[in-house]
Order: structure tokens, then sequence, then C-alpha cells
């Protein structure tokens, strides 16, 4: 179990296997939910996923590989690339500024 | 965490073939831009394309500019495939190992394969590149603390350089010979398939592959570089339709439209469109890893678009990346669309069929006690607890799930 801070999250990625599909659709769509907020979203594969990164979303098939490259940055693992929940939560916490367990 | 996702057993040998798989996808993804641009110049400008033209499509006899000077009988077409594509996967295995250093040493070793062999050296590119630019970051760090300050350039340089150009004849000499060989085999190998109308089976690992995110080492992996050497000698290939069929996909995301869960129907016309016509096909594997036995329709829709397209004969010009349906029509060669778009259909209608049996069968037993329940319940929680969030994000009428979350790719 890992704490995230809403507060403190200035940078957000989305990975995916190439980091040129499905992550790019999912990390547009978070941009403009997080357009407000301050927060940068990135997308990019989950080999090259940058150390300055403060949550990453990835698929739940994807997970285990993001993890190994992530080190102590908490990876969101969600399933549905429309309307996750494990996603709209995140979203909701850095909104908000609350603080989540994932 | 909803874990609704069935544990697939051995989850640390997946994410190793993922990681080795999407190795070399990474060399081929980031140059997918080239292979189209090469595609599009085949389709339209060689001698049976839409509009021939000699000194773009290279054929017959003819001198490239007007001021006489250029090469004779060379295009585009050729150089491309030969070289431009080649080097660039070179470059990139290169750099994915020693940044631009390696990239460069990566490039100079391809030439070698490259002219070594007499077809387009995608499998050497992918083993030269790495190889050499792994060779060059070993001496890198085995120099780099004798180096005499002042003299780090001149060391750099030429290490970089004698690598190179003895990796470009080791390619040329010995290397390119042996893949010469290898690829002749996976041809053949290719060809026994098609000849014997087995080539149907590849689906049997290609879509349970796909949904466990192995789509792109498959199809980028494996299948372009092959595909793109049959379609320089053939002018198309079955291969590039392999994977990319959108039509499986398409079937199962609209038996899920009709026949799926409740909760899950209002969120499939937005997944349909980005899929069908944006390509992402993962958008789709959530819907078959939430009811895995749907692997089945793609499987069957896969095979049966694969035989189709075999007694049709079709193929493409070069990979339709990503499997949209406008990149599919835009890499079919002249004269081929009815046939590409009845393999389409062919798959679309076989996965919906079987998809559709297999979610009204499960339906018909909601007492299911054994290995599908808590699968199943926990799937109908998660959307349970996707339906409460939407509802509190946005109260209101939306009629899709999807178009409250991503109103971009579906507007």
């Amino acid at each position: 179990m890992t704490t995230i801070d809403g507060t403190t999250v200035k940078k957000l990625v989305v990975a995916c296997d190439a980091g040129m599909g499905s992550s790019v659709m999912l990390a547009s769509t978070v941009r403009k939910q997080l357009a407000k907020n301050g927060v940068t979203v990135e997308h990019t594969s989950v080999q090259e996923i940058p150390g300055d990164a403060d949550v990453i979303l990835t698929h739940a098939g994807l997970a285990e590989r993001a993890r190994g490259v992530a080190g102590g940055t908490p990876v969101v693992a969600f399933n549905l690339f429309l309307g996750d929940p494990a996603v709209t939560k995140v979203v909701t916490a850095i909104q908000k500024g609350q603080t989540i367990d994932v | 965490m909803s874990e609704y996702t069935p544990t697939v057993t051995g989850t640390g040998a997946k994410a190793r073939v993922q990681k080795v798989g999407g190795y070399l996808a990474g060399m081929v993804m980031p140059n997918i831009g080239a292979f189209i641009a090469w595609g599009l110049i085949t389709a339209i400008f060689i001698e049976v394309g839409w509009f021939p033209v000699d000194r773009i499509g290279g054929f017959g006899d003819y001198v490239a500019t007007d001021a006489g000077v250029g090469l004779t009988g060379v295009g585009l077409v050729g150089p491309m495939i030969y070289y431009l594509l080649p080097l660039l996967i070179g470059y990139t295995g290169g750099r994915m190992v020693h940044g631009q250093r390696g990239g460069v040493v990566g490039a100079i070793a391809t030439v070698g394969v490259i002219v070594g062999t007499g077809v387009p050296m995608f499998l050497g590119a992918m083993a030269m590149g790495p190889l050499t630019a792994w060779i060059v970051k070993k001496i890198d760090e085995f120099v780099q603390h004798r180096t005499k300050a002042g003299f780090e350039m001149l060391v750099d340089n030429f290490t970089a350089g004698i690598v190179g150009a003895a990796m470009a004849i080791a390619g040329l000499v010995a290397i390119g010979p042996i893949v010469d060989t290898i690829m002749g085999w996976a041809e053949r190998g290719v060809g026994f398939l098609v000849d014997n109308s087995l080539l149907p089976l590849a689906s049997l690992i290609i879509e349970p592959g796909k949904v466990l995110f192995l789509n792109n080492a498959i199809n980028h992996g494996v299948l372009t570089p092959l595909g793109a050497a049959q379609s320089q000698a053939d002018g198309k290939s079955i291969l590039f339709m392999l994977e990319t069929n959108p039509g499986p996909g398409l079937g199962i995301l609209l038996a899920f439209m009709f026949f799926g869960p409740r909760l899950l129907r209002p969120s499939t016309p937005a997944a349909i469109v980005i899929h069908f016509f944006g390509g992402i096909h993962e958008i789709y594997f959530p819907y078959i890893l939430m009811k895995p036995q749907l692997v089945a329709a793609a499987i069957l829709g896969g095979a049966a678009g694969i035989l189709t397209n075999i007694m049709t004969g079709s193929g493409l010009v070069a990979s339709p990346a990503p499997g949209s349906i406008f990149a599919y029509m835009l890499m079919t060669p002249r004269g081929g669309h009815l046939a590409v778009l009845l393999g389409i259909a062919v798959a679309a209608a076989v996965s919906f069929v079987v998809a559709a049996l297999l979610l009204g069968l499960g339906r018909k037993e909601p007492a299911e006690a054994d290995d599908d329940g808590p699968a199943a319940s926990e799937e109908l929680e998660a959307a349970r607890a996707e339906a409460a969030a939407r509802k509190a994000a946005s109260k209101g009428a939306v009629p899709a799930a999807g178009t409250a979350a991503s109103p971009g790719p579906t507007a």
C-alpha cells in the first residue's frame, strides 16, 4: 500500500507497451481533466517511465513491468481505458487535494 | 484496487516475454512513419499502382533528374526499403542500448548486413544495431577511466569509428549470409503455411497474445519485418493482416454492446470508434480479460479472417499501423479493397456470433459457482463502482459511459 497525496502530485505519467497508442489516448483524457490543477501529464512506454514522475497509471497487464521500472513511485493499475474507477479516483484526489491509498 | 482481471499464471514469465517483445517492437514502432511513407509511395507510384510514375516508383529506363544527373532506374521504393528502413531500425536499436553513440554505430554496422544480402535486412538490423551498440558501451566503460584529460573526444570518435567499421565488415562477410539463411527459412515456413491453408492456426497464438499486451511484439517485432520483405518481392503480404485485422475486436465489442453485462454496454460505442477507426486495439483487451472465454471468439474470428484473405489472395502493401480501417484502406494495393473488406467483415461476423453465444450462455447460468464465479462478481462490483463514480462525477443524463471520461476521441 502506497499513499498518494493529491496536493503534491506535479507530474502524472500514463504508460503503455509502446508509449504511442493507448497511453496517448488516456493521457489526453486525463490532461484535460487536470488542466486547471497545474499537473504535467505525460505518456511513455513502460520501459521509459521518467524518474521524476509522482504517479504512474498503467494497465493491469503491464503493471508488473511498470513497478520494476518505477522504483518507489506509486503505480496505479487500471483495467478499462474508458471510465475506469481507479483512474477516476486518482484524478479526483488530485482535483480535490485528497490523500488516497493505492 | 479493484482487480477483476483474472490472474494469469506465471506473470513473471509474461512480463519477461513482454519485455523482450517490447524491445523488438521498440526498434520498429518509432519508425512506422517511414514504413507508411514507403507503403504509400509503393501503393501509388509503382508500375501497377494508381498513378505509375517511373522516376518515383523506380521502374523502366529513365534518368532521374531533368539535368541528366542522378541514378538511373532507381526511384524511391527500392532505396527506402533496402536502405532507409533497415538503417532506421539499426539506429533505433543501437540508441536503445547506448544512446546517440549507440545509434550511430548501430547504423554503421547495419550497412554491412544490408549489402551482404539480397533481401530487405530488418532482422539483421534488429540484431546488428543493439549488438554493436552494446560492444561500444562495454568499450566505453573500459576506457572511460583510463583516458587522459583532453583525449576523450579523440578516443570516443575512434572507438566508435573502429568498432563500427569492423562490425560493418563482419556484417557483410559473416552475419549477413547467416541472417539471409534464417530469413529464407522463415519465408519458406510462412509460404508452407499459406500454401497448405495452415496460416489461420496462427490466430491460436496471436489472439491470446494480443490480449496479454504482446500485440506490438508480435506484429512489429515479428510480422512487420517478414511482411515487408515479402511485400517487396510480391507487391503485398498477408502477414500484415494477421495481427492487425480490426474485425475480431469489432465483433467482440458489438457482442458486448448487445449482449454484454448491462453496466458495460454504454461504454462500448465509444470503444468501437476508438478501436475500429482509431486503430487502438488495446481498448477491447479489457473486455476479453473480464470474460476470458471470449478469447475463443477472437481466435475463431481471426482465423476466419485469415482464411478469407488466403482464399481471396489478399495482402497489404505495408503494415497498417495502427490497425484502423483507414490505415487498412490506405495500405491496400489497387484492386484489392473489396477482398480486404471481406476479410475484415468475415472476421467481425464470426467473432460477433461466437462472442454473442458465449455471453448469452453465461447469462443463462446465473448460479455458476465454479472458477468463473469470483471473476464475474468482482467484475460486477467494479462496474458498479464505476457507475457510482460516474454518477458522482456528473450528475445528469450522460448517455455513454465513455463519453463522460473521454470526450476527445469519440467526438
